[in-house]
């Protein structure tokens, strides 16, 4: 690891003098025109291999960097989400496309079940088993996994080479260096691209920027899709350019009062027929309705109003102004020096990145998880800016202010304006400044990046007391406890985050999971949790669940475990018309807050999840000096200790007791 | 009442038989020691054989009824250790060991050591968390063999001192943790009586279902050894409810639920990896023990009866402590099965050996039987018309097992370069593609270049 570090910045600290080159270069061989046939190599061919070194470092470190987490933990999947994907890709590379597309999964949303093949958008899946069986037709025999866990580092190479390129075409190559070095190492987009965070994220911001610099290219309009509500305003705004370009080929044909008449009655008639299109297809499902995550995208409290289950994830929160430094540091502020210098220069590509930029900041201030959007438009602006700036003053910084006369005769036309009339110290001070901070900045990324991002949350780590690191391998526990010992039965996981998971490293069924569709399955879940013992187990049996397993951190002080989510529950449980009795207000203290021990609400403490999180909890001693069962995340002694389970028993716990695995009993015999 | 009719006449026969062409060998001394004090049987049996008649002893017969036998070998004066080979005919469904002595004598003495697996087992079935493993042993309480037998004792070593129950034949002595039965006279040829002991075993009853041992063997100087193991704690199974709480507060060792175990693996060992399907198990300990590594390996949780566990273990050796050559041929001497845990017990072992691509003449031989399964091919990195794989198949294994097996082959040396000049080549196209491609102008609009 700290060999790593070493290597990163190292190499990263080459970039920023490697980013000052061209230029100097440039004007170095303009300058000497006459000994470039002596050198070994002509100015093109020292500017090519330049160019092609400083790509090649740049997306060699943007792939070395994201490795933190594999020298520091293993080749692991991290989070959540991507254990979905891991699963249905090692599927797909297992069983072959059309398997997978027929593929109707019973592991997920028991009894309802799942079809994979139909519902999901298989890109990530496709790519990744392609990548995987071309390996293995030239015989690296790779595992599955592996592909998936490198996947994203591999992609971000390509982005870095793919930001190159489009900020070439936007500016200048120079600016396409600076901003493919900048992306390579931008928090903002480590953070979701790490090896192990197999994500659509991953590969997403590679093809949108390989979209982009196409269309930049070539002028492009997609046709692919127009079903989904999400992308009609793309089809509209095509549509409408074709409307607005009838109208002006009318308006030169017909007389004024006519074309006035036309279009009045034109408008109308148009406006009300696609309201009644709309409509009609709306309701007969041909459209699909706006999902709640696009109304809350535009108006951010609309989640929060509305359906708690969005709200409850937290990458769909506003963002806050401190994680815009924290991804993206300098490049905060250099986006808007990047954006003058492309409004100074009007060029269609311009107006496009200066759109993209706009609206992409403002997404993000919505919700966190669009951050990674605005990471690489804002490392092109910055790239532009910075290139653009150094440009201007790095001739002045030996050429000592005003160049020659004959010099400038044989330059361009806009190098002499870069040139013009800087003194060589503040040329040279500005130089430095600019130097600085780009050596910050590196530092800043490999900092968060090792810290922040590059952890698999299904491995905890904590610092012992005296110093050495102590690694809480529970989850994996319990699911391959799961995958061993249990019989193939569904399992009911209230806190949902561990769905995914569970499916694919337990290899069991499960009632639910990350994915938020069904809003009543859910509830009903939430209700068995928030019920009583004796309700709660008539919920289990119509459920038909076998086993139950909780997240509790109140041995280690894992903060985000299920008694601290367990009010979202209670919201969720509620929200539909069985759960009508369960109120949030039951849960609270007489003082309106939420506690664990002796003060909580009689309702809590007496509830399945606090009985499951609980039991036997009672008698342990957790931290010197506190009574029995103090719980350490709540910092309280629990309210109810004395107590046994009557319709559950404790299959497993794991070692630090993170997570907590129950057995439903079966019915008891009649008559006994 | 047929069967126990058909039985006796069978016994009659053979007896009969038996006398006609060894009718004058008795065995007139045995000592048996019957260690029970594991999840194995392992029995150690002096014999004193003498020819009444007073020819030299030349053949002896050695019966075994035991069907779970898992090994077998004889000790005389003159060499040590000498397996058993299986005689191709049973007799009476008992399986029959031949041993040839070397010296003519009319007395013979010699030991015979066996091991069998599964004859121990828990009973009760099924006990709680905090209960006691009890355990029951059936076996012989004579000396089973096809001679007469005039004098025999039997030693029986146990685990703890708790006995619920054992046979009582007169004479016989309970000790501490020891029963000793006999001696006994004049016991007739194929005379069988059962021995039953019930008594308190809390050692690891762990048996490994399946291991898949993997040797790929490199040129370059590595041997990779991968092992595939899914273990089962076959003792009694844990019924009802597992309490984390009384688990972590008894921490007692002698608990039949099984927290950890040692596996030794060669001193040379180096890149061990021990993981399973979800990720590497964070939970082991490596420590250099004089002439091995001690591996303390823990499962991710701790292995109560009837729970299972899967997991990999692998590591690297270096090639010359292993291999030798003569030119172009070579010779490989590695161990078959490795040690995983003390007593070990193996239902069913399948060992590959990937040797480099283009070996031919491949020669084998192994210390015991082994079923051989037809040679594979396998194409991983960098090969092209893939590495030959020599598998082979044995099941009921025991810790007297690890054993040295031989194979020989021949390889060319000049195909060690095939690898380098392929990665050479593959590198040679990029450079050349990247040559071509940046003297081509792809772009759509035709650029006017500058002066």
């Amino acid at each position: 690891m700290g060999a790593l570090k070493m290597k990163s910045s190292s190499s990263t600290g080459t970039h920023g003098p490697a980013k000052l080159w061209p230029w100097t270069l440039e004007e170095a061989c303009v300058g000497s025109a006459a000994s470039r046939a002596k050198g070994l190599l002509t100015c093109e061919k020292q500017e090519h291999l330049l160019r092609l070194v400083i790509l090649i470092l740049a997306a060699v470190l943007s792939f070395a960097t994201r490795l933190f987490s594999v020298l520091r933990f293993e080749s692991v999947i991290h989070e959540f989400d991507p254990y979905f994907n891991y699963r249905t890709t090692r599927f797909l590379a297992e069983q072959g496309f059309y398997k997978f597309h027929n593929w109707f999964d019973e592991r997920a949303w028991y009894p309802l079940g799942r079809i994979i093949g139909g519902t999901i958008y298989p890109g990530l899946m496709l790519t990744s088993a392609a990548l995987y069986r071309i390996m293995w037709l030239l015989n690296i025999t790779i595992d599955i996994r592996n592909v998936c866990v490198f996947l994203a580092p591999f992609f971000s190479s390509l982005t870095v080479l793919v930001t190159y390129a489009l900020t070439k075409e936007i500016h200048s190559t120079g600016a396409g260096l600076v901003a493919a070095a900048l992306i390579s190492i931008v928090p903002g987009y480590i953070s979701r691209s790490v090896a192990g965070s197999y994500d659509n994220e991953g590969i997403a911001i590679f093809c949108m920027l390989f979209t982009y610099y196409l269309w930049i290219k070539i002028s492009f309009v997609g046709f692919q899709p127009i079903q989904s509500s999400e992308h009609m305003l793309a089809l509209g705004v095509f549509g409408l350019c074709q409307i607005h370009a009838f109208v002006d080929y009318l308006r030169s044909r017909i007389p004024k009062d006519h074309f006035e008449q036309l279009f009045k009655t034109l408008v109308s008639s148009v406006l009300t027929l696609v309201l009644v299109l709309g409509t009609l297809l709306t309701i007969t499902g041909k459209v699909s309705p706006w999902t709640g995550r696009f109304y809350s995208l535009l108006d951010p409290s609309y989640a929060k109003n509305h359906i708690p289950i969005i709200a409850s994830v937290s990458e769909h929160q506003p963002t806050s102004w401190s994680s815009f430094y924290f991804d993206l540091q300098i490049l905060v502020f250099l986006f808007p020096a990047g954006l003058y210098f492309c409004f100074s220069k009007l060029t269609d590509s311009n107006i496009f990145i200066i759109l993209y930029g706009v609206t992409s900041i403002y997404f993000a201030g919505v919700m966190v998880r669009l951050m990674l959007v605005l990471a690489p438009v804002m490392c092109v602006l910055s790239g532009i800016a910075i290139s653009h700036l150094l440009a201007k003053y790095i001739k002045s910084v030996d050429g000592g202010g005003t160049p020659k006369p004959t010099d400038s005769k044989r330059h361009h036309k806009k190098l002499e304006q870069q040139t013009g009339g800087v003194k060589s110290e503040v040329a040279i001070g500005f130089v430095g400044i600019i130097t600085m901070m780009l050596i910050v900045y590196t530092l800043h990324c490999t900092w968060v990046t090792s810290e922040a991002y590059s952890s698999p949350s299904i491995v905890l780590s904590a610092r012992s007391h005296d110093g050495g690191r102590i690694i809480f391998d529970d989850f994996r526990e319990a699911y391959y406890w799961l995958q061993m010992n249990t019989p193939e039965m569904p399992v009911l996981c209230p806190g949902g985050t561990m769905g995914y998971q569970i499916t694919a490293m337990a290899n069991r069924t499960i009632l639910v999971d990350n994915n938020t569709w069904n809003n009543t399955h859910i509830s009903r879940v939430g209700q068995a949790m928030a019920s009583s013992e004796e309700k709660a187990y008539e919920i289990m049996r119509e459920l038909d669940v076998d086993y139950v397993l909780v997240i509790f951190g109140g041995l280690t002080g894992y903060s985000s475990d299920d008694i601290n989510k367990f009010l979202w529950m209670v919201r969720i449980g509620g929200s539909t018309d069985r759960g009508a009795h369960i109120k949030e207000k039951d849960y609270y203290a007489a003082n309106g807050e939420f506690r664990v021990d002796k003060e909580g609400s009689p309702t809590l403490l007496n509830c399945l999840m606090y009985k499951m999180c609980y039991y036997r909890f009672g008698q342990m001693y957790t931290e010197g000096g506190k009574a029995q069962g103090y719980d350490r995340v709540r910092a309280a002694e629990i309210g109810n200790k004395d107590f046994e389970l009557d319709v559950l028993e404790e299959a497993y716990t794991t070692e630090h007791w993170l997570v907590r695995i129950y057995k439903v009993k079966d019915l008891p015999n009649r008559g006994v | 009442m047929f069967k126990i009719l058909y039985i006796y006449f069978l016994i009659l026969q053979c007896f009969l038989c038996a006398s006609k062409t060894n009718a004058e060998i008795i065995n007139t001394n045995v000592e048996r020691l019957l260690d029970l004090s594991s999840q194995l049987v392992k029995t150690t049996i002096k014999i004193t054989a003498e020819e009444t008649t007073g020819k030299t002893i030349t053949e002896y017969v050695f019966l075994v009824a035991d069907p779970n036998l898992a090994f077998i070998s004889l000790k005389d004066d003159t060499e040590k250790n000498i397996l058993l080979r299986k005689n191709k005919e049973d007799l009476n469904g008992d399986q029959t060991f031949t041993f040839t002595f070397k010296k003519a004598s009319p007395t013979q003495t010699f030991v015979i050591e066996t091991v069998s697996s599964k004859n121990i087992r828990p009973h009760p079935v099924e006990i709680e968390q905090n209960d006691k493993q009890l355990v029951k042993y059936n076996g012989s309480l004579y000396f089973y063999s096809k001679y007469k037998t005039r004098t025999q004792k039997t030693n029986v070593k146990l685990s703890s001192s708790n006995i619920l129950f054992h046979t009582q034949q007169k004479p016989f002595s309970v000790g501490a943790n020891r029963i000793i039965l006999g001696p006994y006279e004049d016991i007739e040829a194929l005379s069988q009586q059962e021995l039953v002991v019930h008594y308190e075993n809390q050692t690891p009853f762990l048996t490994v279902n399946t291991l898949e041992r993997t040797i790929e063997l490199s040129h370059w100087g590595n041997i990779a050894v991968k092992e595939e193991i899914q273990l089962t704690h076959a003792g009694a199974k844990l019924k009802g409810s597992f309490s984390r709480y009384d688990f972590q507060k008894e921490g007692r060792s002698d608990h039949s639920a099984v927290k950890s175990y040692k596996t030794y693996l060669p001193a040379s060992a180096s890149g061990v990896y021990y993981r399973d399907t979800n990720g590497n198990i964070s939970t082991s300990n490596m420590n250099l023990v004089r002439d091995f590594i001690e591996l303390e390996l823990r499962p991710r949780f701790p292995l109560f009866g009837g729970w299972k566990t899967k997991y990999t273990l692998g590591y690297n050796v270096p090639s010359y402590e292993y291999m030798y050559n003569d030119g172009n041929k070579y010779q490989l001497k590695m161990h078959l099965i490795d040690h995983i845990y003390d007593n070990m017990v193996i239902d069913e072992a399948v060992i590959k050996i990937i040797l480099p691509e283009g070996s031919t003449q491949i020669k084998f031989s192994t210390p015991y039987q082994i079923s051989r399964r037809p040679n594979e091919l396998v194409h991983t990195y960098l090969d092209t018309i893939g590495r030959p794989v020599v598998t082979f198949s044995k099941s009921n294994l025991v810790e007297s097992h690890i054993a040295d097996f031989t194979l020989n082959y021949s390889f060319e040396k000049v195909s060690l370069l095939q690898e380098p000049l392929l990665v050479s080549a593959f590198i040679y196209v990029i450079f050349l593609f990247t040559i071509v491609f940046l003297r081509l102008d792809f772009s759509i609009t035709s650029h006017s270049h500058k002066e």
